[in-house]
């Protein structure tokens, strides 16, 4: 039985396996150091669900269209309304259970009045269940802090009909979330890379 | 009591998962033992039955994205693909050639994500733990790039019926080329580390064969099917989305053992990312998303979708009643085929084979019980 072949190229796949993990050695370390370093989240990162208010007046932007939660594939938002005396509906409450939550962003997307949003939020875990459906205040304090563009309401030819132009808008799909952010997302990509 | 005999053996039957890492998900084999040597493996699969078909059913067009996210998690991008894909058959509508380009990219960065799991997980349950981290990594970058796109890591939601939900925000195009570039190179370290080592040719050379006739019956495809010597990629054979305007080789094997599986998906791994190079070098510009009506309403129809997955051919079978709900969803998977290849393969190998010879199948068991 001769050993003198495997034993070669043995040691020589045994030497360029080390040669590529001593190339690796002298790389940066890439670990972060969790509860004092902080991940910066992508702009577009779909986290916790809040209720977005009007910077000026502070109140909800939420008209209680219903069309969140009409939206959700896993009914996580549950909204009780009733009709005002102004004839618009008023909410009696809007909870939303992060624990079926399925962070889809299907509900933002079919907001017309910038009230719900999916935010870079990710730190919200609990030690029981009930404490993750989070009620219309929470929501709402969630919300507080979150910079958006409000949306331009089409001008021309909706201006017509006031009826027929909020139906529209509610009904046009947006591709793109105006949402826009004023700080500079980091890439995380760069720290990943080895030098 | 019996007296135990010298060279007395007797077979006995041995229970591999439903908890056993090297099954990847839960798959539960009852293995026919005689010693070391396998008589007999049969494959009992519905631990992870979600009904995700049937509930489908219940849910309307654009709802049913976030849930087939959860069916082929590795590669969500293709599942939202076959399924928007079967739906824009239905109604017939046009996908803005910018939709199609930002889809082939994430589809592609998306197949390299899953064959480097693949690699990965492959070649930790040879015992090589080193590509696996390097792997990772890599896989790390793609993730990256789809969240600061779409937002979420891994269920994406980002293909919609009719194109795209997002477009690319600024950053991508820059990070995406970078990655492109010197992925080559990584696929390289993988390369130097596992394809000439003694040990690996060892343990996948002629190994688990399952050659071209058991796969042609079996209904095999995707790398399994080429690694035993069959040129066959839907993507060439047939194009759907924009693939006929890129150039890329299929790569295939020859014998159809572990190895040449493995082969056969590291240098996709190659093509997969030459062909995201050239899909962003022609990128255009333009809408991302169809003009649709709000609601989308296909009419009565019945159609059959089919994409190449980076594990085979997935295909999505709609019958439509004309409602904002399709009336039924029929979802195919490679990984279902290429379990049942497990009964004819196992009988007379070792365990051992039998475990890297079920990791170089690349079987994701969500996609096998729905």
């Amino acid at each position: 039985m001769t050993y003198d072949l495997p034993v070669l190229s043995g040691i020589k796949n045994l030497l360029i396996g080390l040669w590529v993990t001593l190339r690796h050695l002298f790389s940066h370390a890439v670990t972060l150091q969790y509860p004092t370093e902080r991940w910066t989240m992508p702009e577009r990162s779909r986290g916790v669900v809040v209720l977005l208010s009007n910077k000026e007046t502070g109140e909800l932007n939420c008209t209680a269209c219903m069309l969140c939660a009409k939206a959700c594939p896993c009914a996580a938002i549950m909204i009780e309304r009733h009709r005002g005396d102004d004839k618009k509906w008023k909410i009696d409450s809007f909870s939303v259970d992060n624990s079926i939550c399925c962070y889809c962003g299907l509900c933002e997307e079919a907001c017309n009045f910038d009230a719900i949003a999916l935010t870079p939020k990710y730190e919200f875990s609990t030690y029981d269940r009930p404490s993750l459906t989070y009620d219309i205040h929470r929501l709402q304090e969630l919300g507080r802090d979150v910079d958006y563009t409000p949306r331009v309401k089409k001008a021309p030819a909706a201006a017509a009909s006031a009826t027929t132009a909020t139906t529209e808008a509610a009904l046009t799909p947006t591709p793109t979330a105006p949402k826009a952010t004023t700080e500079t997302p980091t890439n995380p990509s760069e720290k990943g890379e080895s030098a | 009591m019996r007296e135990p005999q010298a060279g007395y053996t007797e077979e006995f039957e041995v229970n591999m998962g439903p908890q056993h890492p090297s099954t990847h998900g839960v798959l539960r084999l009852l293995l026919r033992m005689d010693g070391e040597i396998i008589k007999n493996a049969e494959p009992h699969v519905g631990y992870l039955h979600r009904a995700i078909e049937k509930i489908c059913e219940n849910r309307t067009y654009p709802q049913c994205i976030p849930l087939l996210d959860r069916f082929e998690y590795v590669t969500s991008m293709s599942t939202e693909e076959v399924f928007c894909l079967a739906a824009e058959r239905i109604a017939a509508i046009e996908v803005p050639e910018r939709a199609e380009y930002l889809r082939v990219i994430m589809l592609e960065l998306n197949r390299i994500a899953s064959h480097l799991i693949f690699l990965g997980t492959f070649s930790l349950d040879l015992g090589a733990i080193t590509p696996f981290l390097y792997c990772i990594r890599e896989r790390e970058t793609i993730m990256d790039l789809f969240e600061m796109t779409c937002g979420q890591r891994l269920t994406y939601n980002y293909i919609r019926v009719g194109g795209v939900s997002q477009d690319i925000p600024e950053q991508f195009m820059p990070l995406a080329r970078k990655f492109v570039d010197t992925f080559q190179a990584r696929v390289d370290d993988y390369e130097a580390l596992l394809t000439e080592n003694p040990i690996f040719l060892a343990r996948t050379k002629n190994v688990g064969i399952v050659n071209k006739q058991v796969c042609l019956d079996y209904g095999a495809s995707g790398p399994v099917l080429r690694a035993a010597g069959v040129e066959w990629d839907l993507r060439r054979d047939d194009p759907y989305s924009i693939y006929d305007r890129f150039k890329f080789e299929i790569p295939t094997g020859t014998v159809g053992d572990v190895w040449d599986r493995y082969m056969v998906r590291v240098r996709e791994l190659r093509q997969s990312n030459e062909i995201v190079r050239q899909a962003l070098d022609q990128l255009p510009t333009g809408d991302i998303k169809a003009k649709m009506k709000p609601l989308f309403k296909p009419p009565v129809g019945e159609v059959y979708a089919r994409i190449e997955n980076s594990r085979g051919e997935m295909g999505c079978h709609i019958i439509s009643d004309g409602s904002t709900k399709p009336y039924r969803l029929k979802l195919r998977g490679g990984s279902f085929c290429h379990t049942q290849l497990i009964p004819e393969v196992a009988p007379g190998i070792m365990i051992a084979d039998l475990v890297a010879m079920f990791a170089s199948l690349d079987v994701i068991l969500p996609e096998v019980d729905r």
